[in-house]
């Protein structure tokens, strides 16, 4: 009998607001430990958490966006636990009425479309960050470093349904989630500096079991390779386990980024009782239907509506999701070309590939004004109907970022025009043949590379101007009559 | 009479008229706080020598008619559990016995905008859970009327001070009655305003949903001008709520109930007593007073002793050693923070603790801390609607006069008792006074409540005024032999 994963996952998304959740301290971007502290994100006596209206304005985005139902009157809860760097040992949270609930997003995995089902969207507030000396773990550590920069940050948890069914799923869905928050502006949604934050829940059972297997949540994925790795790594210990019929246990496993393995950190995760009460502190956050309706105007174009957009223009499903991965100008350029071109294939190519290529080597971050859809389509319409070589097409883009020109004049002027003549290519070839007897003696004898030899010849004659293809074609027909 | 037990606008009146100093002011009350505080204890910390100065700022403030309130000048005593930035805010309790506040609560920095000077900081039952100021970890506040008895809590120390005359008002905190029975029994007046009026942005928090900063004054007048100066609206306190105007009760020929079910057993004879003799006087004023029941008043203590541990619970899980506060060292993170909890929280404090993560555990919220709160809910419902009839709710504070030290600690039962009458205003929300008006049997000073609707405060402070001077109660406490 086949044996299915399920997985969920638990993403928590920190926002880039300009204060903490709760307080006016500001969100700094800094190594220096405790820099922007005050009486409420250091849970000192008598202090008190404000909301930050526009944190609930970047959650209430993000559910919209993930078409979840808005809940309108909710309510922050309590969180309670005590570890060190929670600052008043309960965190704040939401428990029973979260922001947003039953959403979807569509994602691409392998180049076909897929969803994921969000379970809910809610609020709340970092904890400070511990370093641990001597250890990685507290209780064996010697001393534990804590820095409370961190804590009061807003985040956003955004918990999926366990329906996801492979590590490449959880992945597209993550990254689908990145493009999302960046898209909407409301992270910087760098997963190195932890502004994206997974934990996985994965569970094995046989096909056609009514119910899913013991969850075993894994934490401490800090890319999307290790988010795959360690997926791959956990359904293959549970199907071994499942098989051998031993006890899977429910518990939390910490992914060994060195080692490639999972290793338990808690098994009491099961009876961990956080005594959610709602914060008596803060009063219940009405999200009235006006508020709603003013942050859906805002919504900007989100990633699957450009990739719908981009697939309209004829680039594939694959093409499309990675044309939306890039910054917004270049889908927006790529979009100008693609009209004036009428080839979506190769104004994506030339767009994705050769412009930010050759943009990312001289370090220019915005394109010259100069660079406009009409020049460069200018250029990829003398490639495309085999005017200038693709190499030609090439050096005129790398002189058009650097200076005004017209690629075709510049072609012309610069002898990069290909002479497509069949008549003045054949006196060429001919040419050549006739100075080239030996080189003909040995490739009538098996040295087919030397054709190659031949081919250049023709157009170092030409000074380059001969079309490569056209050259050989015309070659091998001479040869071989 | 003193100078420290005229009312403030008298007081504001002589520094205006330059019959008196500030200066003046505040050396007559730490001359009386040298002879009352070695038997009371009301204070923990006195601040004077680094008020004086302040005190002669004030001076000349008045010398040039600029000065900055009616407050100016006025030595105000805080409760140890409200911040004042560089001083120490201890909650009367071991584990914050080292701790200085870095910052100012909303209702200091208000009082200093007045122009107010603060006398120090004054005792408390541990973190304000207590009814007799037993529970401080730095010893009992004694009552000014008899060293043998306590001056109520939690606020004992606030009441005690203004009943001595080593302060000329203060500042107390009501949960369930630890502004108003302190008072009562220290024979002064406590305001406990509407939740919500009055920031508690840098009040440490006992129950969230039910503390209340308050004034303890010795004249209704003073509880209306320090409440004005310290309400409204603070950015700071997403629940304090923004000024709203609701049906005011009536001042004359108004209806006012005497609440059934706080006049049954529990309630002593001289309590009750005190309540019909204020009725008379009201009645015979052209007011108009009827009995009304509300029969879940007699849940309230069960309600609150739900809510308000259920809070704490959270609420003092800060304190845990790791950034402030006294630590107790382990060899490891969690054991430091389990012997810094075992060692820094008196008994009183663990128990409430215990009792509120209890009730909010998996599988007992929904039959302790839910049912609490949907009980809350109804009582809420039994009040507002009791108001459609009536103005004013009038109840004894206490149930009976100040008690022994000692009488009531074994039995915690009983304890908790003293607070039915206060607890209801706590868990509705709505404002509620206590004004003293006569002596028990005893000689020891007995009060009655009065309770108006949610944001009625500034008309239930008007027609306590009225009152006040119907009863003309003047008695004053006799401490270490000297009168104030």
């Amino acid at each position: 009998m086949n044996i299915i994963p399920t997985i969920g996952m638990e993403t928590h998304v920190e926002l880039k607001t300009n204060s903490k959740m709760f307080c006016r301290c500001h969100v700094l971007d800094t190594e220096s430990p405790n820099e922007s502290l005050c009486p409420t994100c250091l849970g000192l006596p008598g202090s008190l958490p404000v909301p930050n209206k526009k944190a609930i304005e970047f959650i209430t985005l993000l559910a919209l966006s993930t078409n979840c139902s808005i809940t309108n009157d909710g309510m922050f809860h309590r969180k309670n636990y005590f570890y060190p760097d929670l600052p008043k040992n309960y965190q704040i949270s939401q428990f029973d009425l979260p922001v947003g609930t039953e959403g979807s997003l569509e994602i691409v995995v392998d180049g076909e479309f897929g969803t994921v089902e969000i379970e809910r969207v809610h609020m709340e507030e970092d904890t400070g960050k511990s370093t641990h000396i001597g250890s990685g773990r507290i209780d064996s550590a010697t001393s534990t470093h804590l820095d409370f920069n961190r804590a009061g940050i807003p985040l956003v948890e955004v918990v999926t349904k366990p329906l996801i069914k492979s590590s490449k799923e959880a992945v597209a869905y993550i990254e689908e989630l990145r493009q999302l928050v960046i898209d909407l502006d409301i992270s910087e949604g760098k997963l190195e500096k932890g502004n994206l934050r997974f934990d996985a829940n994965i569970s094995v059972a046989h096909e056609g079991d009514k119910e899913l297997g013991t969850k075993v949540e894994i934490k401490n994925m800090n890319s999307l390779k290790s988010l795959e790795k360690a997926i791959e790594y956990e359904i293959s210990r549970q199907t071994k386990m499942l098989i051998a019929e031993e006890n899977i246990i429910q518990e939390t496993r910490h992914w060994d980024e060195k080692k490639e393995v999972t290793s338990s950190m808690r098994s009491k995760e099961g009876s961990a009782d956080y005594r959610y009460f709602s914060d008596p502190d803060i009063p219940n956050m009405i999200l009235s239907n006006d508020f709603v309706n003013e942050i859906k105007k805002i919504i900007p174009e989100l990633p699957s509506q450009k990739r719908k957009m981009f697939i309209e223009t004829g680039l594939s499903i694959e093409d499309a999701n990675n044309l939306g991965k890039n910054k917004n100008w270049i889908g927006d350029l790529y979009r100008s070309i693609t009209k004036i071109t009428g080839d979506s294939k190769s104004s994506f190519n030339w767009v994705t590939g050769e412009l930010q290529g050759q943009l990312r080597k001289l370090e220019i971050k915005d394109l010259p004004n100069w660079v406009t859809p009409k020049n460069l389509s200018e250029i990829i319409l003398l490639v495309k109907e085999d005017k200038i070589s693709f190499t030609s097409g090439k050096e005129i883009l790398a002189n058009l970022i650097e200076q005004e020109i017209v690629p075709e004049e510049f072609a012309s002027e610069n002898n990069l025009i290909q002479e497509n003549n069949i008549e003045e290519i054949s006196k060429i070839v001919e040419e050549v043949i006739e100075n080239n007897s030996e080189v003909l003696e040995r490739i009538a004898n098996g040295e087919e590379k030397l054709i190659g030899f031949l081919v250049g010849q023709i157009i170092k004659i030409s000074k380059g101007q001969v079309n490569p293809s056209v050259a050989k074609e015309l070659l091998l027909k001479e040869i071989s009559s | 009479m003193s100078n420290y037990k005229l009312p403030i606008s008298k007081i504001n009146q002589l520094f205006k008229n330059k019959e008196l100093k500030p200066s003046e002011l505040y050396a007559e009350t730490f001359e009386r706080a040298a002879i009352t505080e070695s038997i009371i204890h009301g204070h923990l910390e006195l601040f004077q020598e680094e008020n004086l100065k302040k005190a002669l700022n004030s001076d000349k403030r008045y010398e040039k008619g600029k000065n900055l309130g009616t407050l100016d000048g006025i030595p105000i005593a805080i409760k140890d559990n409200i911040n004042i930035s560089g001083y120490a805010t201890t909650c009367s309790s071991k584990m914050l016995s080292n701790y200085i506040s870095p910052y100012d609560a909303t209702v200091i920095t208000r009082l200093k905008n007045e122009g107010a000077l603060f006398t120090g900081k004054t005792n408390l039952d541990e973190f304000a859970m207590g009814s007799s100021t037993e529970n401080s970890a730095f010893g009992p506040t004694k009552n000014p009327w008899d060293s043998s008895r306590v001056p109520g809590g939690s606020s004992g120390g606030s009441a005690a001070v203004v009943s001595a005359g080593s302060a000329i008002a203060s500042l107390g905190s009501d949960t369930g009655g630890s502004i108003r029975q302190p008072a009562s029994f220290c024979g002064v007046v406590g305001f406990k305003p509407t939740y919500g009026t009055v920031s508690r942005f840098g009040l440490v928090a006992f129950a969230s949903s039910l503390d209340q900063i308050g004034p303890i004054t010795n004249h209704v007048e003073d509880a209306r001008l320090i409440f004005n100066s310290m309400k409204g609206h603070d950015p700071r306190d997403a629940t304090s709520l923004i000024e709203s105007k609701a049906k005011q009760p009536k001042l004359k020929n108004a209806k006012i109930g005497i609440i059934k079910e706080l006049m049954e057993d529990g309630i002593s004879e001289d309590a009750k007593k005190e309540v019909h003799k204020v009725a008379k006087l009201l009645e015979a004023e052209g007011h108009e007073i009827i009995e009304v029941s509300l029969p879940l008043t007699k849940m309230s203590i069960s309600i609150y002793y739900l809510i308000a541990p259920a809070e704490c619970s959270a609420n003092l899980s800060r304190f845990d050693g790791v950034r402030y506060g006294n630590r107790v060292s382990g060899s490891t993170s969690s054991e430091m923070m389990e012997l810094t909890r075992a060692n820094g929280f008196g008994p009183e404090v663990k128990k409430r603790i215990l009792l509120g993560t209890y009730a909010l555990s998996a599988g007992y919220y929904d039959a302790y801390y839910g049912q609490a709160l949907k009980a809350r809910a109804m009582m809420k419902k039994e009040f507002t609607d009791i108001y459609e009839d009536v103005d004013y709710l009038i109840s004894p504070t206490t149930p009976s006069d100040p008690f022994k030290f000692g009488e009531k600690s074994d039995n915690q039962l009983e304890m908790y008792m003293s607070d039915l009458c206060t607890i209801p205003a706590n868990l509705v929300g709505m404002p509620a006074i206590s004004i003293p008006t006569g002596l028990s049997s005893q000689g020891l000073p007995l009060s009655v409540q009065i309770m108006s609707p949610s944001n009625t405060d500034n008309t239930l402070l008007d027609f306590s005024e009225s009152l006040e001077s119907l009863v003309a109660f003047t008695e004053e406490p006799v401490i270490n032999g000297v009168v104030s």
